[in-house]
């Protein structure tokens, strides 16, 4: 396999701040690449650097084999790109918008109706072209917006929070979608914050202050992370109980998910039955505990606390 | 892959295709576009008039003899004044602060008994001069009415008493003075100005705003695309503009169209590129609707209407007026205008304006353009 998209050292910095701060990395061809991070970890500036929309301050990145700061234009007819904040133009349909961004990438005629015709079949939209696209839900909103950035067939796709604001049964379509055209070789970089979306991803890089902080398998970086075996308790006044557990020899850490608390503990020091207890006695009722599976979301509160400060600019 | 200019001409094709269906789909920009002009120039051309006639006047006779009644039937007679009330010469004050009439004829007594003797005999008007400029237009036209009367008793009387000099004034262009005329022109480029400058950026800074714009510089698409496909369909909505408020001035205000209609639309042409070159640039420096409105509509209406000479005459401005007018592009619009349309001229008389419009348009675009560039990093 070929890499699609190689970061070397990239930085950007916006006056004294590094917003992007030497991050290296490589995506094979056809990967689906996660890039998750709080907001302001450097998600979007990186992006807009890939896409030859912002320089890089240094460090250098090519992605579909065109370097992205001696060459940004011969980057930009390769990708396709749906930004965070604007997808299409409200007070077009579908279809006006399909076809202005296919000749925004200079198709035109007969190739550009065939096209159009593929990508509304291939992310279902067929039926929809007349439709305002002001007046469709949020979720088929961003797959005529997904379907206006591949158009042009490219072969690395870039989607800055493609599913932001978008309900649970629409996003998981999506994430298929998505899936199925990484299966057939396009590359997908893709940020979010839904930690449940990054399992989808082959692959994930952590960005903490503009550090990539942690980069691998979802499961390799579970493993890697949270080395500790991870406790779920759940029950009633848990929230008041759980100072009683922090602190504890061999309690690495006790968070609140969802309505239950996720402990990580030392292996082997601490049983389901012995936390039951010291939650029971500090007033937690209906206790249950069991063992559990370390989620990326440990992943994430652990490679963030561990992230070093952000180097000061030269 | 195909050839680079094809797809350079599909992608301009694209973004002006896309800009005529949101000017298609937004009816305000069709309003603003076209019916605002024709409301306006209707408006003026109707509501707005230089033209002063059928004054109230007022009449003190105190003389009450054929000749003084005589000199009362020459004021009221041709319809430029209506006797309102007559009065006593102490009460006209009183009558031009309540608003009863503009101005008060006086005829002292004995002025029968003067022209009798063939002396001179005078009468006093007193005019209103809280408005100056309708007050020397009164003053004109009743200077006009008393000559011609004492010509009429002239030559009544058989005497020889035509005026050794006499001055007769011959008003090419706009032989009756008529406001319409003066006005359409001037106001043609009043239109023209706001529409561009606002249309151009109201979209370009909409595509700001929206984050649009970001999406485009990720597509190959490059600045000089969405320059031209920005500007394309607005330079054509700006030449309609311009015929149709030729074509309701020529209808409704009879106003003359007596140039080349090539010329008027390069001249047109000219101007629009200038004024869609400041909008573009208005909106690529604010990047936000709302202040590129103020900008625009402060940086296109009050040149064009101040110091274009649409309605106050450059050659009457302050010194350092008339050297400012000199870099605003409505003035050579204004003046080519009134040439084309009223005098007939031509490309030998207007090359200066052509030249100075094409100036101006290079210039600005060209600032834009190099702006544009800078802000994208």
């Amino acid at each position: 396999m070929s890499t699609a998209i190689r970061a070397v050292e990239l930085t950007r910095r916006f006056g004294d701040f590094t917003a992007v701060n030497r991050v290296s990395f490589e995506v094979e061809e056809g990967e689906v690449f996660g890039y998750l991070g709080a907001n302001g970890a450097g998600k979007s500036t990186t992006i807009r650097m890939l896409c030859g929309l912002l320089a890089p301050s240094s460090g250098e990145a090519t992605v579909a084999g065109h370097d992205v700061g001696a060459h940004p234009a011969s980057v930009k007819s390769s990708i396709g790109y749906m930004s965070q904040k604007f997808s299409l133009y409200l007070d077009l349909p579908v279809g006006e918008n399909l076809e202005f961004f296919g000749g925004a990438y200079g198709l035109s005629g007969r190739e550009l109706r065939a096209r159009i015709g593929e990508v509304l079949d291939r992310l279902e939209l067929r039926g929809l072209e007349r439709s305002p696209t002001g007046a469709l839900p949020g979720g088929l909103r961003q797959r005529v917006a997904l379907a206006g950035a591949i158009l042009h067939r490219p072969r690395v796709v870039f989607l800055d929070e493609p599913t932001a604001g978008v309900d649970p049964v629409a996003r998981r379509h999506f994430w298929r979608l998505i899936r199925e055209m990484s299966g057939e070789g396009t590359t997908v970089f893709v940020t979010t914050h839904y930690l449940d979306e990054a399992e989808y991803c082959r692959r994930i890089g952590l960005m903490a202050d503009g550090r990539l902080v942690a980069l691998d398998t979802p499961a390799a970086l579970k493993r890697a992370w949270v080395p500790e075996q991870v406790l779920v308790a759940h029950g009633r006044g848990l929230l008041g109980a759980a100072a009683a557990l922090a602190g504890r020899p061999g309690v690495v850490a006790v968070e609140p998910f969802g309505a239950g608390l996720h402990l990580r503990v030392a292996p082997g020091r601490w049983e389901p039955a012995a936390v039951e207890a010291v939650l029971r006695e500090a007033g937690a009722a209906e206790v249950a505990v069991e063992t559990g599976e370390a989620t990326l979301e440990d992943v994430f509160l652990a490679a963030s606390g561990a992230a070093p400060a952000p180097e000061e600019g030269p | 892959m195909r050839a680079r200019p094809a797809r350079l001409a599909i992608r301009i094709g694209a973004m002006s295709a896309k800009e005529v269906l949101h000017i298609v789909r937004d009816p305000r920009t069709l309003v603003l576009a076209f019916v605002m002009p024709v409301v306006m120039l209707l408006l003026f051309g109707y509501g707005v008039s230089f033209d002063l006639d059928h004054l109230p006047l007022a009449v003190a006779d105190a003389d009450r003899t054929p000749a003084s009644r005589a000199l009362v039937d020459a004021f009221t007679r041709a319809g430029e004044f209506d006797l309102v009330e007559r009065i006593a010469p102490e009460d006209a004050e009183d009558l031009f602060r309540r608003g009863r009439a503009f101005a008060a004829l006086v005829v002292r007594p004995g002025y029968g008994r003067d022209l009798a003797r063939g002396g001179r005999a005078e009468a006093a008007l007193l005019v209103d001069g809280a408005d100056s400029a309708s007050a020397s237009q009164v003053l004109q036209k009743a200077d006009a009415i008393a000559r011609a009367e004492s010509l009429r008793r002239a030559a009544a009387a058989g005497a020889l008493a035509a005026p050794p000099v006499e001055v007769r004034t011959w008003t090419r262009y706009n032989p009756e003075g008529r406001s319409a005329v003066f006005m359409v022109p001037g106001l043609t480029v009043y239109l023209m100005a706001l529409g561009a400058v606002l249309l151009t950026a109201l979209t370009v800074a909409g595509e700001w705003e929206r984050g649009s714009m970001e999406q485009l510089f990720a597509s190959p698409v490059g600045r000089i695309d969405i320059i031209l496909g920005k500007l394309l369909p607005y330079l054509g909505l700006g030449l309609v503009q311009l015929l149709l408020v030729v074509a309701v001035g020529a209808t409704a205000f009879d106003v003359p169209v007596r140039g080349s209609l090539p010329l008027l639309f390069a001249v047109g042409l000219a101007f629009l590129a200038g004024m869609l070159g400041q909008g573009l640039l208005i909106s690529v420096v604010t990047k936000n609707q709302l202040v590129a409105t103020q900008a625009g509509t402060l940086s296109s209406l009050l040149p064009s209407l101040l110091l274009s000479g649409m309605l106050f005459p450059i050659e009457n401005m302050p010194r350092a007026l008339q050297v400012l007018s000199r870099i605003i592009p409505a003035r050579y619009f204004v003046h080519a205008l009134r040439g084309i349309l009223l005098k007939g001229s031509g490309a030998a008389e207007l090359w200066p304006d052509l030249l100075a419009l094409a100036i101006f348009a290079v210039g600005i675009l060209a600032v834009a353009t190099a702006r544009f560039q800078r802000r994208i990093a």
